[in-house]
């Protein structure tokens, strides 16, 4: 796909914050992602589930270019991301564009990846200054409210390493919540956390999907999964195997690998 | 109390030209090491191909050859190039290059190659996951660079970076064979002239360790800042 933004659909309110087509890609010979597609309606809470392997948080990853897609579209706010083939193979057509785009899809990650050197206030008001280019006492106050809702507000001048994995999670939603995203994206956001902490993440997570907030989930949380998504992708050797609506998908599975992937493990 | 039988303001004058030549030289070596790093991590062959030339070059061939190599070849180059200019175009530039841009020039060069190795080693030492997160937030290469990568890269560079500005302080001391009066210089001239060559040597080697010490102070506030976020618990801190 080689159309210039400008005269691809043009963004109106009533656009989809994040639609994906046929996406495509290859680690050399290994085809991980074979031709997946998701939309995310405004409000909607869409969980991907899958083996390790399945293909759930490269799909993730290709949806903010982290990783670049061998093929399919991508469109935020009904704006479409352009590409183009060069000697590396394909990449996009306006850094720019690209930047502004992921500006607008805030991810959340399995290890935190919190700025090492900075406090976490320093954290939550980094790219709303240096990327957005909000006024630095607009960005604190923010970022205090945001910090206070995640429970952290007393932590605001600790650095990462002197948190808990529990608290620089939260700590990284809050840096995610500054940037006011269309969609928020989380990689498996309690994988890397003590059992006991994982608790406090998800009822934050659990909190912003109550207020209408957009997010796309690749989780192994079950009980997530069930009682918060608004729909359940299971992926399977990089194809949809099943989704839908959480009771259908995870309350009668119709495949046997599904079957199989939600049974008890011991 | 030492005699310095009148040379005390040319020895402070000298020490003067120790200092600006060490500092500006660093600069240039900071400049040019930042640049060899990243040619040497360019996905462009012919740039990694220049970088390690540089280093092989620089770091197999004394200092002091290459500081007369520089210094006199370098002049005759300038002059084939102004020659040339005059003889094809009838431009008449004059150019010449003098001893204390020729220190710096030298020795900046000299010691960028070593500093393109401290930096290297320490941006690969930057944790892969907090550059992405800079990525995802909308960065482009520029500022994921000023506010992420070098600032955390520097923590590591900072032992390398402290070595290798004392040593590049003791190297100007070859300065005085290009003609340059710095500190040695001087208190060699007047040996010469008094026969008492420790009355002026012994206040240079002091000079030397004035300035280390200094400089051993202002690496330590260096070392703090970086070090911000880290604890101290970290192996890293002394």
């Amino acid at each position: 796909m080689t159309m210039r933004s400008s005269v691809a659909e043009s963004p109106s309110s009533d656009a989809l914050p994040l639609e994906v087509r046929n996406i495509t890609k290859s680690f050399g010979t290994n085809q991980v992602l074979k031709g997946l597609s998701l939309q995310a309606r405004k409000g909607d809470v869409i969980t991907l589930i899958g083996a390790s392997g399945s293909g759930k948080s490269t799909f993730l990853r290709c949806m903010n270019l982290l990783e670049q897609p061998d093929g399919g579209d991508i469109f935020v706010h009904g704006e479409q991301i352009g590409f183009k083939e060069s000697r590396r193979g394909r990449e996009p057509m306006d850094w720019r564009q690209v930047e502004r785009m992921r500006a607008r899809l805030s991810m959340v990650f399995q290890g935190f990846n919190l700025w090492s050197h900075m406090t976490l206030l320093e954290n939550v008001i980094e790219a709303p200054i240096h990327v957005l280019g909000k006024p630095k006492k607009e960005a604190i106050a923010h970022a205090r409210s945001l910090l206070d809702r995640v429970g952290l507000l007393e932590r605001a001048d600790y650095y990462p390493a002197q948190m808990s994995g529990g608290q620089q999670q939260r700590g990284a939603i809050a840096r995610a919540l500054a940037m006011e995203p269309e969609v928020m994206l989380f990689d498996e956001p309690t994988s890397a956390l003590d059992p006991e902490l994982v608790g406090d993440v998800l009822k934050v997570m659990r909190d912003l999907a109550e207020e209408g907030r957009t997010m796309v989930v690749v989780t192994h949380e079950m009980s997530f999964a069930r009682d918060v998504s608004s729909q359940v992708v299971y992926l399977h050797q990089g194809l949809v195997e099943e989704a839908g609506k959480p009771e259908d998908v995870l309350g009668n599975p119709q495949s046997e690998r599904l079957k199989q992937f939600l049974a008890p493990k011991y | 109390m030492i005699d310095l039988q009148g040379y005390g303001p040319s020895l402070l004058e000298g020490a003067w030209v120790t200092v600006q030549l060490a500092v500006l030289a660093q600069l240039l070596a900071i400049a040019l090491g930042l640049l060899t790093a990243t040619a040497k991590m360019s996905r462009s062959t012919p740039l990694r191909w220049l970088a390690t030339l540089y280093t092989t070059i620089i770091r197999g061939v004394p200092d002091i050859v290459l500081m007369l190599l520089l210094f006199f070849g370098g002049q005759i180059g300038i002059n084939m190039v102004t020659d040339w200019l005059y003889d094809s175009y009838d431009i008449d530039v004059f150019v010449n290059v003098d001893e204390f841009t020729a220190g710096v020039v030298t020795i900046g060069f000299i010691f960028g190659a070593y500093m393109g190795e401290t930096f290297r080693g320490a941006f690969m030492a930057v944790d892969a996951g907090q550059i992405e997160a800079g990525r995802a937030y909308g960065m482009n290469d520029w500022k994921v660079f000023k506010r992420i990568r070098f600032p955390l890269m520097m923590r590591h560079a900072l032992p390398g970076l402290g070595n290798n500005w004392m040593v590049l302080l003791k190297t100007t001391a070859l300065v005085s064979v290009i003609g340059l009066v710095d500190m040695v210089r001087v208190a060699s001239e007047a040996a010469k002239a008094t026969h008492e060559p420790f009355t002026f040597l012994l206040p240079v080697a002091a000079g030397y360790l004035l300035i280390a010490t200094v400089s051993e102070w202002g690496l330590a506030r260096l070392k703090k800042r970086y070090n911000a976020g880290f604890g101290e618990a970290s192996a890293w801190n002394n």
